[in-house]
C-alpha cells in the first residue's frame, strides 16, 4: 500500500507541498474535473444545510454555540486539567505535547514499545497536523486510513482536500481504478454500492490485524473525561473497539465543560458539517475497557496537542480557537470552491485554514505566509460559521500580520505618501509636479504610459494629461 | 406522552433509513426473529440482557433456524468481523435510551453489552422498551452522564445504518458498520 512520504517536522503546513501557493492555485483552476466535483459537493452541502436552517433552527443555535466555545477557550487551562484528571481516574493515560513532533514521537514510541505492526486510523485532522503517518511509516509500521475518503486518498498518494469530506474531488471511475490497483485485480465493481462493499471487506482485513487504533477527537468533555468522536461510517467505532490500544489525538482547544454544553455542540456540528441533524455514530469514550468487558481497548491514551494554540489565547486571534472543524466555511468560500483544499498546502484549508495555518506555523514561515490572501473577503465564511467566528475580520488581521518584505516596503511608501499629502504646501507642490509630468508625457491629451508604480495603472487604461481633457 | 414519543421516534428512524416496528412484549421476539430471517441472517450475536430471555428471543431465533450467540461470544476477531464464518450476521442490542427527535438509540458498553455488537455485524436489531424513549439528545446525555451514575467506558449514539458519502458525495449505506438497522419498540 502506498503511503505519502513526508519528512516529519514541527510545522503544520506540508513542508513539501509542490510549488508556491500561486502555482498550486493556477494549477487547480486549470483542472476542470476538480472544479466540477467541488461545485457539486458544495451545492449539495448548501441544499442540506439550508434545510437545517429551515427545519431545525440552525441559525438560532449559533449564539449559544458561540458563548459556549468562547467561555471554553477562556477557561481552557482549568478545563484541560479537569479533563486530564478524569481520564486518569478512568484508567487512561494523558500526554500533553508541546508540538506536533513531540506528539508523533510519543505515539510512535508507544507503538514500537508494544510491538505494533499495523495501525488503523480513523479520520483526524490533528494526526494529519502532527504528521503521524510519516512518523509511524518511518518506524516501519504500516498505517491504514480506514475512513473511506481518507483511504481513497491514501491509495492515490494525495492529501485531504476537505476537513469533513476528504475525497470530494475524485469521481467514481477514478476511485474504481485506485481500488483495482490496490487489490491487484480487475474484479472490482464500478457502482457506488459495490465500491463501498469492496472497501468494507478490504479494510476489515486491516482491522483484524491492527494492534493500535488512532482516532482524532471532536470534543472532549472535561466533567467526565470523555472523548466524543463523530462519524458516519462506523470505522471510528471499529478503530476504538477492535485493536488492543486506542490512542486519541486531540487539539488542546477541543474541550467543553460538561454534557449540557456537549449536547449543544454535538447537535450543531452535524447540521453545519453535513446538513444532517444527527451523524450516524457518535462514540463517547471514557478510558479503556472496564473489568469484565469483553471488547474495547485494554489501553487508552489521550494525546493533547498544543502546537501553537496556547499562544493564541489572549491575542486578537483567540476566537479562531473556538472552531469545531465543521467545514462549513470551506463549502461557503468562493475561493475554496474554485481550487479545493490541496492548493492550500496545509491540512487546514479554506477560510479557517487560511487563518489558522500561518498562526500555528509562526509569522516567518514561507509556506503559509500568503494564505490569508486566499480570500475575496466576501464574508460568506463568517455567515456560515455555526460558532460565530468572524472569519473575515480574522483574515484581515492575519493579512496585517503577514509582514512579508514586499508589504513592509509598501508600508514605508504609504507612510511617506501620507506625510506628503497631509500638509497643504507639500500637497500643492506634489500636484504641481504631477501636472508638469503629465503634460510632458501626454500625447493628444492622453498619457498612455506612466513611470514607476503608475505603470500598472496605465497598462489597461490611459490617463488624461489635463483635466478636464482637451483634445 | 409515550405514544407521541413513539410516533416521533418511528418517524425520525425512517428519516435515518432505519426501520421500526411497534410491538407488545408477547410478540416482539417473534417479530424480531422474522425480520432477521427475512434479511437472510444466519447468525445473531445477542447482548446479554435480561430482556432477551424475558422476550424469549433465543427460542424464537432457533425456530427460524438462526444461530444465537450470547455476549461475550467464543468467536475470534476474524469471525467477529465476518471475515470467516457466515457473512450475514446480526447484532442484537438493548439500548439504554432512544432519542425521539433524531432517531438515535443510546448503547452503553458493559460486561454483558459489547461496544462492537452493532457495528461488527452486517445487520443491527435493537430491542427498545418504549418507556426508555426521551425527547431530546440533551436529556439522553444528561441522564447517561448524571452525577452518581458510574460513567460507562463507551456510549454509542447510533442513528441509522452505517453510510458514507465519500464517493461523489452521494450517501451509500453499509460502509463499515451495519447495512441495516431495525428497531423493535416494545410497548
Ligand atoms: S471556522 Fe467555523 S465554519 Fe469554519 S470549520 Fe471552524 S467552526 Fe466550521
Amino acid at each position: 500500500m502506498s503511503t505519502r512520504r513526508r519528512k516529519a517536522s514541527g510545522g503544520v503546513a506540508y513542508p513539501d507541498a509542490r510549488g508556491t501557493l500561486r502555482e498550486r492555485t493556477v494549477q487547480a483552476l486549470a483542472d476542470g474535473t476538480l472544479r466540477g466535483n467541488l461545485e457539486t459537493a458544495a451545492a449539495s452541502w448548501g441544499e442540506s444545510r439550508d434545510a437545517m436552517r429551515r427545519d431545525h433552527g440552525l441559525d438560532a443555535m449559533r449564539d449559544r454555540a458561540r458563548d459556549i466555545r468562547r467561555r471554553n477557550i477562556r477557561e481552557l487551562p482549568a478545563l484541560l486539567s479537569e479533563m486530564q484528571a478524569k481520564v486518569r481516574e478512568a484508567g487512561g493515560t494523558v500526554v500533553r505535547a508541546q508540538d506536533g513532533a513531540e506528539a508523533a514521537r510519543y505515539v510512535t514510541g508507544l507503538a514500537r514499545a508494544r510491538g505494533v505492526t499495523v495501525v488503523a486510523k480513523s479520520k483526524s485532522m490533528a494526526t494529519e497536523e502532527i504528521k503521524l503517518n510519516e512518523s509511524l511509516t518511518d518506524a516501519g509500521i504500516e498505517v491504514v486510513e480506514t475512513d473511506l475518503g481518507e483511504w481513497i486518498l491514501q491509495l492515490a498518494g494525495e492529501r485531504p482536500s476537505h476537513i469533513i469530506a476528504p475525497a470530494v474531488h475524485l469521481n467514481r471511475g477514478q476511485v474504481a481504478t485506485l481500488f483495482r490497483e490496490e487489490a491487484g485485480t480487475d474484479d472490482v465493481p464500478d457502482d457506488r454500492e459495490g465500491l463501498v462493499a469492496h472497501a468494507r471487506v478490504r479494510l476489515r482485513e486491516k482491522f483484524a490485524q491492527a494492534g493500535m487504533g488512532v482516532s482524532g477527537v471532536n470534543l472532549g468533555v472535561a466533567s467526565t473525561g470523555t472523548v466524543c468522536i463523530v462519524e458516519n461510517e462506523g470505522n471510528a467505532r471499529l478503530v476504538t473497539s477492535q485493536p488492543r490500544i486506542h490512542v486519541a489525538v486531540m487539539g488542546m482547544e477541543r474541550v467543553v465543560a460538561d454534557w449540557d454544553e456537549a449536547a449543544h455542540i454535538l447537535q450543531v456540528l452535524p447540521m453545519a458539517a453535513i446538513g444532517q441533524d444527527a451523524a450516524n455514530y457518535v462514540n463517547l469514550i471514557t478510558g479503556p475497557r472496564r473489568e469484565g468487558e469483553a471488547d474495547g481497548p485494554e489501553e487508552f491514551h489521550l494525546v493533547i496537542v498544543d502546537g501553537g494554540r496556547g499562544a493564541l489565547r489572549g491575542t486578537e486571534f483567540e476566537e479562531a480557537l473556538s472552531c469545531i472543524r465543521c467545514g462549513a466555511c470551506l463549502y461557503s468560500c468562493p475561493m475554496w470552491k474554485s481550487v479545493g483544499g490541496q492548493a492550500y498546502g496545509s491540512p487546514y484549508s479554506g477560510p479557517i485554514g487560511a487563518v489558522i495555518t500561518p498562526l500555528l506555523e509562526g509569522p516567518a514561515s514561507p509556506t503559509s505566509r500568503d494564505l490569508p490572501f486566499m480570500s475575496s473577503l466576501c464574508g460568506a465564511c463568517g455567515e456560515a460559521c455555526p460558532v460565530g467566528i468572524p472569519l473575515q475580520d480574522l483574515l484581515v488581521r492575519a493579512r496585517a500580520r503577514a509582514s512579508s518584505p514586499a508589504t513592509r516596503r509598501s508600508a514605508i511608501v504609504f507612510r511617506a505618501w501620507s506625510r506628503l499629502w497631509r500638509r497643504p504646501t507639500t500637497y500643492r507642490a506634489w500636484m504641481a509636479g504631477w501636472r508638469l509630468m503629465l503634460r510632458a508625457r501626454g500625447k493628444g491629451g492622453w498619457v498612455t504610459r506612466l513611470p514607476g508604480p503608475g505603470a500598472g495603472w496605465t497598462q489597461v487604461r490611459d490617463m488624461p494629461s489635463r483635466w478636464p481633457p482637451r483634445p | 406522552m409515550t405514544g407521541a414519543l413513539v410516533d416521533d421516534l418511528v418517524a425520525s428512524l425512517a428519516r435515518r433509513k432505519a426501520s421500526a416496528q411497534v410491538m407488545p412484549a408477547a410478540e416482539a421476539a417473534r417479530a424480531a426473529a422474522r425480520a432477521m430471517a427475512d434479511a437472510g441472517v444466519a447468525r445473531a450475536v445477542l447482548a446479554d440482557d435480561p430482556l432477551m430471555g424475558d422476550l424469549g428471543l433465543p427460542d424464537a431465533l432457533r425456530r427460524e433456524g438462526i444461530e444465537a450467540l450470547l455476549w461475550p461470544t467464543p468467536l475470534n476477531r476474524r469471525e467477529m468481523l465476518g471475515l470467516e464464518g457466515p457473512e450475514d450476521s446480526c447484532g442484537v442490542t438493548v439500548p439504554r435510551m432512544a432519542v425521539a427527535e433524531r432517531g438515535t438509540v443510546v448503547l452503553e458498553a458493559s460486561p454483558g453489552h459489547g461496544r462492537g455488537i452493532d457495528v461488527t455485524n452486517r445487520h443491527h436489531v435493537a430491542l427498545l422498551p418504549a418507556g426508555r424513549i426521551v425527547a431530546t439528545l440533551a436529556e439522553a446525555l444528561a441522564r447517561t452522564f448524571a452525577d452518581g451514575h458510574p460513567v460507562p467506558s463507551a456510549v454509542s449514539l447510533v442513528s441509522g445504518p452505517s453510510r458514507s458519502s465519500d464517493i461523489e458525495k452521494i450517501s451509500t449505506l453499509g460502509a463499515h458498520g451495519a447495512l441495516s438497522e431495525h428497531v423493535v419498540i416494545i410497548t
